[in-house]
């Protein structure tokens, strides 16, 4: 910046109620604002969504199931054997047997389908923080999902039935129906739809006697230091164990998803980028209208020997400014946005839809780059486009235009 | 001699007419000259001047500035203007965001100096020009009179070899106009400042110790 540039500066920010409050320019700083703040809060919310779905993912699944390879279950002692082994690697933090099965869940007259996932609770228990007022289930008591609960229109201290078809056991009076009620003890609630509205957990041995599966566990499920790296982990603990065991990171499953949510994220960035695009036409619209309106001032300063370069810069620092302090106000008002939308009650997501039903926003450093860098490339083109009109401005039609 | 024209030649293409102004047209401005021009509208007053200042290029001739032929199209052309020469024009053309002062101290702030020595050239200028008490007044805050006086201190702001005036008083009442008028000759008078000065007051005209009129694209000394 020169000396020309900077005290013309120095005197718009000295007087901004003079130069900067212009109709047009209004307009063009409100629009920039506008399509930045929503852009901003279009990545807030789908960074929120992939953030939550993502901690959601690894806090209410196991991070490594361990399995027999050809589907069968494992008894207690190979259970043990996997345990100790696997116990072994620094990046276990825990290894807990558990028994996955799918059942029905009946209460009156309504039946729903249930996950059953069955724990030893005198091992540890990872999923007592998503359970209000959380208290180990005695036998003969079960804690079920916020929606399952919903449905059924059960509460803590009801009773419910769990029905598991045993489609190989058949007698002269019909297929054997494995049939039990237990005590609600407490609420599963994650966020995480389908387990909020499915699961069912209960006591590791009241789920062998309604399975008739006596010391049997179907999995071991596997927590680790870091989730992010279960794939590198899997290829490590595998060598720990013998060949007839599979072992399955969690973003086996959830890795496609948690792509498409992070393309979704970026697909909205581009849409809502072309926003601030549209808003940079009115920035092109304002730069036009201040060239035209402040003509004689710049045929004068042509004259007085300032060169087109110099003159252009100065508009230029002026515009991109105020432009400048746009961007970074769309920015504060897109966090001020998905604050409000995190705030409000009235609007949940369809957890059948998109798995979880709060909104959540996410402002993450790299999110703030990638808006600041976009919104300013693109402003900063619609500024420098309509200034080249200096170039062609030729002092003498315009003086004689005044004459 | 600070400022020269042969034999200019310049027309205009206006549709499918060709306006011939300025028919092999020559002026030749001395230092501490103080020229004025005559003649009727649009006979190319202020064609001449813009062309002798730098502003527009001849179709044909030559301009000098302090012995040497420049031409408008010439990148040395805006430093010649910035350093050389001075501009009053019938408009003030003062920039409405900045005061009297700061307007007196673009032409400085262009050569490159600081704002602040700008300044202080804007302030001892101003003052010769009897506006030491309206430094700091935007242009809207000026009367007619004052606004022509600052912009021809901003004319004489990197001390030029020529102030080229056109019609300066052309947009004045007959008070501010003598006030002008005044000033330039007081000017002329006590700093030996040169101008060239297109006008239609040829009471005023007739002060002047050199008089051209142009008449048919050629001047003719008065």
């Amino acid at each position: 910046m020169d000396r020309l540039e900077a005290f013309f500066l120095s005197r718009y920010l000295k007087a901004p109620k003079r130069n900067l409050f212009r109709f047009s320019f209004v307009f063009m700083v409100l629009g920039i604002v506008l399509s930045v703040g929503i852009l901003s809060a279009g990545l807030n919310l789908f960074q929120g969504y992939e953030s939550t779905l993502r901690s959601l993912l690894l806090d209410s699944f196991a991070h490594i199931s361990v399995q027999a390879a050809d589907g069968s279950l494992l008894d207690q002692d190979q259970a043990n054997e996997v345990i100790a082994k696997l116990r072994t690697h620094e990046d276990v933090t825990s290894a807990i047997p558990t028994l996955h099965y799918s059942l029905m869940a009946q209460s009156d007259a309504k039946i729903r389908n249930a996950n059953l996932k069955a724990y030893d609770f005198s091992l540890e228990f990872p999923y007592a923080r998503y359970i209000e007022n959380y208290r180990i289930p005695a036998e003969g008591e079960v804690i079920i999902g916020h929606y399952l609960a919903e449905e059924l229109g059960l509460g803590i201290g009801q009773s419910i039935s769990l029905i598991y078809p045993q489609l190989d056991r058949i007698s002269p009076l019909g297929i054997y129906n494995g049939l039990q009620s237990y005590r609600i003890a407490g609420i599963y609630r994650s966020g995480y739809y389908e387990n909020d509205r499915s699961i069912v957990i209960a006591n590791l041995k009241d789920a062998e006697q309604l399975l008739l599966l006596p010391d049997t566990i179907s999995k071991v499920e596997l927590r680790i230091m870091n989730p992010e790296k279960a794939s590198a982990a899997v290829r490590e603990l595998t060598h720990l164990l013998d060949p007839g065991y599979l072992l399955i990171s969690w973003d086996t499953y959830a890795h496609s998803l948690l792509q498409l949510v992070e393309m979704e994220k970026w697909l909205i960035f581009i849409v809502f980028a072309f926003l601030v695009l549209i808003a940079g036409f009115n920035v092109i619209s304002a730069v036009s209208t201040i060239i035209i309106d402040k003509g004689n001032e710049i045929a004068v300063l042509k004259t007085l020997g300032a060169s087109p370069r110099s003159i252009k810069r100065m508009f230029a620092w002026r515009v991109g400014l105020a432009a400048l302090l746009a961007v970074i106000t769309g920015q504060l008002f897109g966090a001020f946005l998905s604050w409000l939308v995190e705030l409000q009650s009235f609007y949940r997501l369809k957890g059948d839809v998109y798995f979880i039903d709060s909104i959540q926003a996410g402002i993450t450093p790299f999110n703030l780059g990638a808006v600041f860098v976009i919104s300013t490339l693109l402003i900063s083109l619609c500024i420098i486009l309509p200034l080249k009109q200096i170039d062609r401005v030729q002092i003498i039609s315009l003086f004689r235009r005044q004459t | 001699m600070i400022a020269a024209a042969y034999d200019i030649r310049k027309a205009y293409h206006d549709s499918d007419q060709i306006i011939e102004v300025l028919l092999g047209t020559c002026l030749e401005v001395d230092e501490h000259d103080f020229i004025c021009i005559t003649g009727k509208s649009g006979c190319g007053k202020s064609t001449l001047l813009h062309l002798l200042g730098l502003l527009d290029a001849p179709d044909t001739g030559e301009i000098h500035i302090r012995g040497q032929q420049i031409s408008a199209l010439s990148h040395d052309a805006a430093a010649i203007r910035n350093k050389d020469l001075g501009f009053v024009f019938q408009f003030h053309y003062l920039v409405e965001d900045l005061s009297a002062a700061e307007n007196v101290a673009l032409p400085v702030m262009i050569a490159g100096q600081s704002s602040a020595k700008a300044l202080v050239r804007a302030r001892e200028l101003l003052s010769i020009l009897g506006l030491q008490d309206r430094l700091n007044r935007y242009p809207n805050q000026l009367s007619g009179g004052e606004q022509q006086r600052v912009a021809l201190a901003r004319a004489l702001a990197n001390s030029p070899a020529l102030v080229l005036a056109d019609e300066p008083t052309g947009n004045l009442d007959p008070g501010h106009s003598t006030e002008v008028w005044d000033m330039m000759r007081k000017l002329n008078r006590e700093l030996g400042q040169a101008f060239v000065i297109v006008t239609h007051d040829v009471e005023a005209a007739a002060k002047a110790p050199k008089r051209y009129e142009l008449t048919s694209g050629v001047l003719i000394s008065g």
